[in-house]
Formats: C-alpha cells, structure tokens, sequence
C-alpha cells in the first residue's frame, strides 16, 4: 500500500522511445522504395489492368517505369546497407536485434492470441466440456492474452519475412536486371524461374503489407486511424504496460535496483 | 509552223480543193477524205462560250487537244465522230453515237471486254475508255498531264471507286491505299515505281479479286508483290509459309495477310498492321487457332505466353525496343526450328539472342522462351516454384485474414458485453 503514495516508478504518461531517428529514417525508406516498386512492378503482372495501361502505356512511360524500379531497388538496398550496419554497430541496434530473435514463445503467443479472440475454449469449459483436458493443459484454456516483450509476434513475423524477401528480390532481380550475367551464369530455365520468384514473392510481400501490417498499424481499431510511432518514435508509459508488459517490467526491474 | 498546225492546213487545202473539184455529196466520202473539216467543226466549238441547254459546255479546245496524243497523231474529229463524217446539215444531231475507240484500238477493247470493267459482274454499267483516258486531251501515260500518268492515276481510279462504284470492300478501302507507304512514295518522293492502282491491280485486264486469274487473287499476289520487290518474294518461297503457299496451301498467309493490301505502311509506321508492337496481333490469327495448329502441328497459346513474358509485357505497354515475333523468328523466311537455317534452331538461338543480348551465349537455348503451364515437363522446377508460392500466399494470407477476423470478433464482442453491463 505504501507505493501508492510513492510516485510510480513509470508513469503512464511518461515517454518512452520506440523508434529513434535513424529507425525511423530506415524506415520511411523502405515506405517510400516499396511503394515505388509495387507500384512500378506490378504493371509487369497486371499487364491487362486497363488503370497500368492508361498510366504506363505512352510514349517512354514505361521505360521510365523500368528506370524507377531500379533506383528504387538500389535505395532500398542502400537502406538495408544501413540497417545492418546500425544494426551491428550500435548498442541499441544490438539490442533490437537480440529482441526480434524468434522463440517459440512467439508461436506460442500467436497461438493464445488466436485462442483467446475465438474464445471456443472458455465457451466450451463453462458448458463443461473437456474438463480433464484443460485442468491438464490450462494453456489451451486461453483464458487470457499473452504478455510481449519488446518485440510481438506479429512484429518480429513482419521484420524477418522483410529480411527473407529482401534477399529473394534483391538476388532475383539483380539477376533479372543483367539479365546477359545472368545467362552466362545460369541455363535459360533457371532464369525464367528467378522471374517467376520475383514476382509470387512481390505479390506475397505486397498482399502481407496490404493486409497484416496495414491492420496491425492502421485499421486495428486499438490504433485507428494510425499508430504514430513510425513518425515520432514515441510511445507512453501506458502503452508500454499494456502492450509491451515483458519490457514494462524489465525497466520496472532496473529502476527498482537502481533505487 | 508547228507539224500538227502544218497537217490541218494540209488537209483543210486538199478538202477545199476537193471540195471544189467534185460537187457530188457522195464524192469527198468515197474518197476518203472527210466532208466535215476540224474548221467545220471549230466554226461553232471554237467557242467558248457554247453551252448544251443544260449549262454545260461544248467549247472544244483546240490548244489542249492539239497536244495529246490523237492531236499529235494528226487525228480529226470525225475521226472519232464518225456519224459526222458525211453530216452536211449544220448544227447536227444533238445526239452522237458513241465514238468507237476499237475501231483502232481493238486489242485493247479486247483485254477490257474480258475485265471487271467490261461489267463482269453484270451489275454493273461498263466503264468507257474516257471514264479513265479522258476525251479530246487523252495522253500517253508518261505525259504529266495524262489521267493516267502514274502521279494522276490515283485520283482517276478514286473518282469513280471512292463513292460512285462501290467495289465490294466499300470507299473506304480504296481510300485506304492514301495513307500507304506506297502512296507516300509515288507522291511524295515522285517515285512512280513505287506501286500505284495499276501496279497490283493491272491495266486493262483488271479482274476481280476473286478470280483466280486476276493479278490481285491470292494464287498470284506473291507474284505481283514480287514483280518489284524481288529479294522479298524469294525470301517468302524460302521460308515455311512459301514452300507451302507453292503446294497449293490455302491456309498460310500471303503478303497481304500480314502487310493490309492498301494500307500497306513501313514497319516503323505507328499505324503499320506489322509495327513492331502489333506483330504478335497479327501472327496469332492464325498461330492461336487450334484447328490450324493441330493440322500443322504447331503449339498455340503464342499470344498468352508472349505477352507473359518480359518482352511481350513490355510490347503490350508500347515498348518497341523488346523482341516480338519477327525479332526471333524473322518474318518473311520463318522456317522450323529444325531447320539449320532457322533462327531458333538451337545452334542459332545464341546469336538470334545475341542481337540485342550481346554476349549471348550457349544457355540462351537452355531453357523454354515461351513458357505454358500445360509444357510441365518442359520445365519442372518453375512449376514447383509456382506451386510452392501459390500454396504459400494462399495460407499466409489466409492464416492472416483469419487472425484479423478473430480480432475483430473479440473487440465486437467486448463491446456488446460492456454495453449489456452499464458499470
């Protein structure tokens, strides 16, 4: 009882950075280059699309489309150039990448996730079904949300399908791009397969960022209209607690020892 | 003194003198010599101001007519309006009877009588020499002036078979020839060896298309074409298509198949039927029908898996500098890819690429250019990948959707309760 007269070790006001400058730069990079190339690659498979035909099909357009598509790979690239570097040369980047390690809590999380929003389980241990199960494996009870650390599941699924992406689209493309290289490396069959990568693997990365991540930072109604974190990198105590509670707690922690 | 004025002066002093020698009306005529002179004549048509009742004129003038051919051969006029000849009853008949080119020209009224100008088609009204030649300034044809001189002969067709005579394919078609690279260069250029109506269609043994004898039929189109563009008819005997157009095949395409027959353009002509971007169009009327591909035994879907590909996607998007059909397999000698001498026969193929891949090499050829999903066994592995990703973007999009919705239950569903339980 005597914390409550105490000022809080964290206030739910107070401000914690999320992102700092160059995380954010990274990543209005990478914003501005996906969009780039999505919406100058996608004519190559939308071909019939009468929208791509009305923008792309005059006079060098879509020469010019194809100018566009590899400054922006070679931005992005550059991006990602950065990315690691910061991520290996600094303290913080260290960091963060040693919270976007997957675990198998993260799949685990997921799973409790999905559960608990269903919410079959609970329905189906009120009504009395199941009892010895669950009393055994209270875990697929799902009778309440995981706690996350830095990082979540949905963030740490978005950060690594970019990495493994970014590596199937930088190396087909590059080959797709000095396509004469290519064809003194490679038999022709093997070319046309590195085509047929880059573009399942652009409508994959376009469907997930369409779908997943624009729910998850936009349309998910904890967020509505928009998560601000990507423009000034802040978030308060409050939202640490709530949704980053693992984290919450270890600076809990070290501030208590620091006391 | 000019030869022609020379002549009339003659022939009027010898009529005048005949005509004084012999007052018998019959006599200059079984002579030979006419009773009419060009004088007689002139006395009235000089004028210019004669008119028919109708307003039209019947001023003939002699400085025009004196330079055509007729004028240069020294012809008078009853000559040709023979019923004039022993006329001495001034003015004459309102009406003539029709002059009689044959009467000369007889082989010439022979090769017209068996042509679509003769009515063939019977529907029609026969075509007189003057519709074409002219009346009293008819030239020869390498006379600038002449209705028919190359340059001229153009607009002499077209005054009829613009509007007035309606061959089968309408005014429009005819019309047509106006934008060809044909008319650009008889016009333009002045080159009258570039083909005009005459060229292609003939002179006076036009016929219509559908006789096989005519210049125009397919069974003699790549012979007409050929008559001047030599090197490109024995190019098109040397490739598939012409070896078999020679058997007789009614199914491969002739020159104007592919080329339009009047709006003939150069390639690089935008509105060009086999400008670069709109070849693919053009070869896949016949290389997409599945009755012809199995007679002949080739593969269709070319359109689908052209335009699948980075050249043909481009060339949908106008992109002119990507290969279409004729940039691999030539156009007017496409032979069989089993052929040494074709350029996708394997052993070609790295060179055929190499054209604009410079460096091409061996692998160029290993490997299919267009791919389909029923060639599986030609390519195994990019089906694989194809499956692999579509099953991978089917779950992770789904398992994704999934997610969103069970969210999106929960929050309705907290808000219901919430609202059930006023706190």
């Amino acid at each position: 009882m005597a914390e409550q007269t105490s000022p809080p070790l964290i206030a739910d006001d107070e401000v914690f950075l999320r992102m700092n400058l160059a995380e954010r730069l990274q990543h209005l990079l990478l914003i501005v280059t996906f969009t780039t190339l999505i919406l100058t690659g996608l004519p190559l498979i939308f071909y019939d699309l009468g929208l791509f035909k009305s923008v792309f099909a005059y006079g060098r357009a879509f020469y010019i489309r194809g100018l566009l598509h590899r400054a922006a790979a070679v931005v992005l690239i550059l991006d990602i150039v950065w990315h690691v570097v910061y991520t290996a040369a600094t303290e913080r980047g260290r960091n963060n990448f040693r919270e976007m390690i997957p675990r198998f809590k993260d799949f685990r999380d997921a799973l409790q996730v999905f559960g608990t929003n269903v919410g079959l389980s609970g329905f189906l241990h009120r009504r009395g079904v199941g009892k010895r199960f669950f009393a055994r494996h209270p875990f697929w009870l799902f009778a309440a949300e995981p706690e996350f650390d830095r990082y979540n599941f949905v963030e740490k699924l978005e950060y690594w399908s970019l990495i493994w992406g970014s590596v199937v689209m930088i190396l087909s493309g590059f080959f797709m791009w000095r396509v004469e290289l290519s064809l003194r490396l490679f038999p022709l069959w093997l070319h046309n397969i590195f085509i047929i990568v880059h573009g399942y693997e652009a409508m994959l990365a376009f469907l997930a960022v369409i779908i997943w991540h624009m729910y998850n930072v936009h349309l998910n109604p904890e967020v509505f209209p928009m998560s601000k974190v990507w423009l000034n990198g802040r978030i308060t105590g409050h939202e640490l607690r709530t949704l980053h509670a693992l984290e919450y707690r270890k600076i809990l922690e070290e501030r208590r020892r620091e006391l | 003194m000019n030869r022609p004025a020379f002549l009339i002066s003659v022939i009027l002093a010898l009529g005048l003198g005949y005509g004084l020698a012999f007052t018998s009306p019959s006599g200059p005529a079984a002579l030979g010599t006419p009773a009419v002179s060009d004088d007689d004549c002139l006395t009235c048509h000089g004028d210019p101001e004669l008119n028919r009742a109708d307003g039209t004129s019947l001023y003939f003038d002699q400085d025009k007519a004196q330079g055509s051919s007729h004028g240069q051969a020294g012809l008078s006029c009853v000559d040709c309006h023979t019923d004039l000849k022993a006329t001495t009853d001034f003015p004459h008949a309102e009406k003539l009877r029709p002059v009689v080119c044959a009467a000369c020209h007889e082989d010439i009224y022979q090769e017209i009588k068996a042509s679509v100008h003769d009515g063939l088609e019977k529907k029609q009204v026969p075509v007189g020499c003057k519709d074409c030649h002219g009346t009293h300034d008819i030239r020869p044809a390498d006379d600038f002036e002449s209705s028919v001189s190359p340059l001229n002969l153009p607009e002499t067709c077209e005054k009829c078979h613009a509007e007035k005579v309606k061959t089968p394919r309408g005014g429009e078609f005819i019309r047509q020839y106006e934008a060809s690279a044909h008319f650009q260069g008889l016009m333009k250029s002045g080159l009258t060896l570039s083909a005009n109506c005459s060229h292609c269609h003939g002179v006076h043994d036009i016929l219509p298309t559908k006789d096989p004898a005519s210049r125009v039929a397919r069974s003699n189109i790549i012979r007409t074409c050929g008559r001047c563009h030599v090197g490109i008819e024995k190019s098109y005997r040397e490739g598939v298509h012409g070896k078999a157009y020679v058997k007789g095949s009614g199914d491969v395409p002739v020159c104007t198949d592919c080329h339009s027959e009047h709006d003939i353009r150069a390639p690089e002509d935008l509105g060009s039927r086999v400008y670069a971007t709109k070849v693919a169009a053009i070869c896949v009327r016949c290389h997409d029908d599945e009755r012809l591909g199995r007679l002949y035994g080739f593969l269709t879907s070319r359109l689908k898996t052209y335009f699948g590909s980075y050249h043909g996607t481009a060339s949908k998007f106008g992109e002119t500098r990507v290969a279409n059909c004729a940039s691999c397999h030539g156009f007017h000698d496409i032979r069989d890819s089993s052929d040494p001498d074709s350029s996708i026969n394997p052993a070609n193929l790295p060179k055929t690429c190499g054209t604009c891949h410079t460096g091409a090499g061996a692998n160029f050829a290993k490997g299919k250019i267009h791919e389909t999903p029923a060639e599986m066994s030609g390519n195994r592995w990019a089906q694989a990948v194809k499956v692999f990703y579509i099953a991978l973007i089917a779950v992770l999009i789904s398992a994704f959707l999934l997610f969103i919705a069970a969210d999106l239950f929960r929050k309705v569903r907290l808000k219901w309760l919430n609202k059930r339980r006023p706190r």
